[in-house]
């Protein structure tokens, strides 16, 4: 991908830079909100990692204005001001997601690759699959093989959001920010026990695991 | 050239005297003003009917009895000592009978007139006097003439002595009421003095200073209650920022030393498998600092929080949702995870704060409640129309010296050391209860001792 990062601390900006280019992707930094507006309408790039206070032009105005010009690039929110307002505020201004300062590095990965993603298809689904495993989002189905397993709404939402990320780690704080709509993280392992649950369903009666488990990151659902 | 006040004369209480003293004259003078014309015109009422009754009396006399009758009552009535005046002529204007050899004034030409004479008449001391009268002569219809009078002396000692009397009054009045003014004003100018004081103590650094409250509840007490709660909430996020460092550098540090360590010890020996593993660890732990580091900025930021922000929360629904997010975990770890969820209740607050708070509960009544035990998690309106949230566990409990250092940061109880936790939880439900007006409840849950459980509940006033 080609990921532009606006972002005036030149540590942060090196710390997101490296974390991306190990993943391989293209990267280029600029440190202030004009010149940061004046790349992302000229670069196109996949997607825009914008810091919330920048220098010369705050990151909100920045993508507000590059939206309201008709960019079209996910932009992911870095600040330090995480209330939920904030948040709001983000989202409101055009952002696509918000990671609070300070963020492990596999947070900002899995968060990239799931903008990334979102970006690429603009068609509305109706059939999501993984290897053979298939979910009818109009019906609301969903199958392995030939077999039809009977999901819970809450675990219909969370394995949606895993098929429509299928390939990329997922983070907890991801499924509680996007499946419960919860901001904060609890201390047990309450996202453990669900996927644990889902992977009874979906795994369980099967020779090949489709949802992985990633150590010190989260989980990934990939055939 | 404007002169400049001399500085006494600037303060409120010099004003408030003044203005006191200038108002309280006014009324005053109003007053004894109305008093004097009052009584003076009530007394010239009163004698102008009495004289008329003495005419009337004497007219009747005429009527019945003629002249004879009319001498013989004029007789009688000069003969009774008072301040009436009686003298009758004959039409030839020869005096009959009466108290002056003569009518002292021009008679009328028919009908009648008033008159208003001064006579001469000797006082208590034997000295000549000489004293006005006011009457009425009467031409009757034969001619002759009939004079009543009234002496006017009385009626002017009295209203002379109202007169004196207002004039010794008004400087008493006058010197009273500055007197008055100066000390009803001190006495507020004082408290502005004590709040005054009060506040440059504060200024000089000095944040236990409080205003003083005297209890008497009226606007000074009130102003200084309000300043001193305001000072009490001032006081409380000093200290909340000052601990805030303390507990950054208390709790991260023997964390990041422990790593810092361990990466040492690796670079130094340590084969590539071994190195693997503790990177993993190392991360681990990382994950586990920026966790801590995390929830004391959130805690910092709701202790300092206003409710600016803040909607309409729909509590029940939020238990359900949140208990729909933790029973498979109570599930797993062998616990009974029972609601009772009264519905519709809502109180005004910030949604994400309100399901934080109950997270940390219901987080720690897992963490704690061994294996077998229950929880129940409740939403009720209590009697006096608040908003319960209550978790309760059979878990070990906190022992009820404990409840209140419970709810401090970073304070971990014998019990829980072994368990994983920053000790911020019941920390931040406390200052989420207090910045909703709420207050979070610690008392013993259903189990036997002493195994007593908790019953952690966070009471939120409803909109």
């Amino acid at each position: 991908m080609n990921i532009l990062v606006i972002e005036d601390d030149q540590e942060m900006a090196g710390f997101v830079e490296r974390v991306l280019r190990e993943e391989g992707h293209s990267v280029s930094v600029v440190h202030d909100g004009d010149s940061g507006l004046s790349m992302a309408r000229s670069m196109d790039a996949d997607l825009m990692i914008v810091d919330r206070m920048l220098p010369r032009k705050n990151g909100l105005d920045l993508v507000r204005e590059y939206r309201e010009s008709g960019g079209a690039s996910p932009a992911l929110f870095l600040s330090a001001l995480g209330d939920v307002d904030h948040r709001v505020e983000g989202l409101k201004a055009g952002g696509d997601d918000y990671l609070t300062k300070p963020f492990a590095p596999s947070e900002l990965v899995a968060r990239v690759e799931a903008l990334g993603r979102r970006g690429g298809s603009e068609t509305p689904i109706t059939v999501l699959k993984v290897g053979d495993l298939e979910m009818n989002l109009l019906a609301r189905t969903v199958k392995r093989g030939a077999e039809s397993i009977d999901l819970q709404p809450r675990e219909f939402r969370l394995l949606e959001f895993l098929m429509r990320n299928a390939g990329q780690v997922v983070t907890r704080t991801m499924l509680l920010e996007k499946v419960w709509d919860y901001h904060f993280d609890p201390q047990t392992n309450v996202i453990d026990v669900h996927i644990s649950r889902l992977r009874g369903k979906i795994d369980k009666e099967f020779d090949r695991p489709l949802l992985h488990t990633v150590r010190g990151a989260g989980y990934r659902l990939q055939a | 050239m404007k002169l400049p006040l001399p500085s006494f004369a600037r303060t409120t209480t010099f004003r408030l005297a003044v203005v006191h003293a200038v108002v309280f004259l006014f009324f005053t003078f109003g007053l004894l003003i109305y008093l004097f014309y009052s009584t003076a015109g009530y007394m010239r009422s009163q004698s102008v009917k009495e004289l008329d009754g003495e005419v009337q009396a004497l007219a009747a006399a005429f009527n019945s009895g003629g002249m004879d009758r009319l001498n013989q009552s004029v007789v009688e009535r000069s003969s009774v000592p008072g301040p009436y005046f009686y003298v009758l002529q004959d039409p030839f204007g020869d005096t009959i009978s009466g108290d002056f050899a003569t009518i002292p004034d021009d008679l009328p030409v028919e009908g009648s007139r008033e008159t208003n004479f001064t006579y001469q008449t000797l006082n208590r001391n034997g000295e000549v006097e000489t004293r006005s009268a006011n009457g009425i002569i009467i031409r009757l219809p034969n001619d002759a003439n009939l004079m009543v009078a009234y002496d006017l002396g009385t009626r002017r000692q009295i209203v002379d002595r109202i007169t004196r009397t207002v004039w010794t009054a008004l400087p008493i009045g006058l010197a009273m009421s500055l007197i008055g003014g100066f000390l009803i004003s001190r006495s507020a100018a004082q408290r502005a003095e004590q709040l005054t004081r009060t506040t440059d103590g504060i200024i000089s650094g000095d944040l236990s200073r409080r205003a003083p409250v005297v209890g008497s509840g009226d606007e000074f007490d009130r102003l200084s209650e309000r300043l001193n709660a305001m000072l009490d909430k001032l006081e409380h996020l000093m200290m909340t920022t000052r601990h805030a460092g303390d507990a950054i550098a208390h709790d991260l540090r023997s964390p990041l030393t422990r790593l810092r360590n361990r990466l040492e010890a690796d670079l130094r020996d340590g084969d590539e498998a071994d190195r693997e593993e503790s990177l993993e660890r190392t991360i681990a732990e990382v994950d586990a600092v920026l966790a801590t580091f995390n929830a004391i900025l959130s805690l910092s930021r709701i202790q300092a929080g206003d409710a600016a922000r803040f909607d309409t929360v729909d509590v029940s629904l939020l238990a359900s949702e949140l208990c729909e997010l933790y029973e498979p975990a109570a599930e797993d770890d062998n616990l009974g995870f029972a609601t009772e969820i009264e519905p519709g209740v809502s109180i005004t607050g910030e949604r994400s704060l309100i399901a934080q708070a109950m997270t940390n509960l219901l987080d720690n009544a897992i963490k704690y409640t061994p294996a077998g035990g229950a929880l129940t998690l409740r939403v009720r309106t209590t009697a006096d129309d608040h908003a319960e949230i209550s978790v309760t566990d059979t878990g070990p409990g906190i022992p009820a010296e404990d409840r209140e250092r419970a709810t401090k940061r970073f304070v971990r109880l014998e019990a829980s050391r072994t368990q994983p936790g920053n000790g911020l939880g019941l920390a931040m439900v406390d200052a989420i209860a207090r910045l909703h007006r709420g207050n979070l409840e610690l008392s013993d849950g259903p189990g036997e001792p002493p195994n007593t459980g908790l019953r952690a509940a966070l009471i939120l006033p409803k909109p």
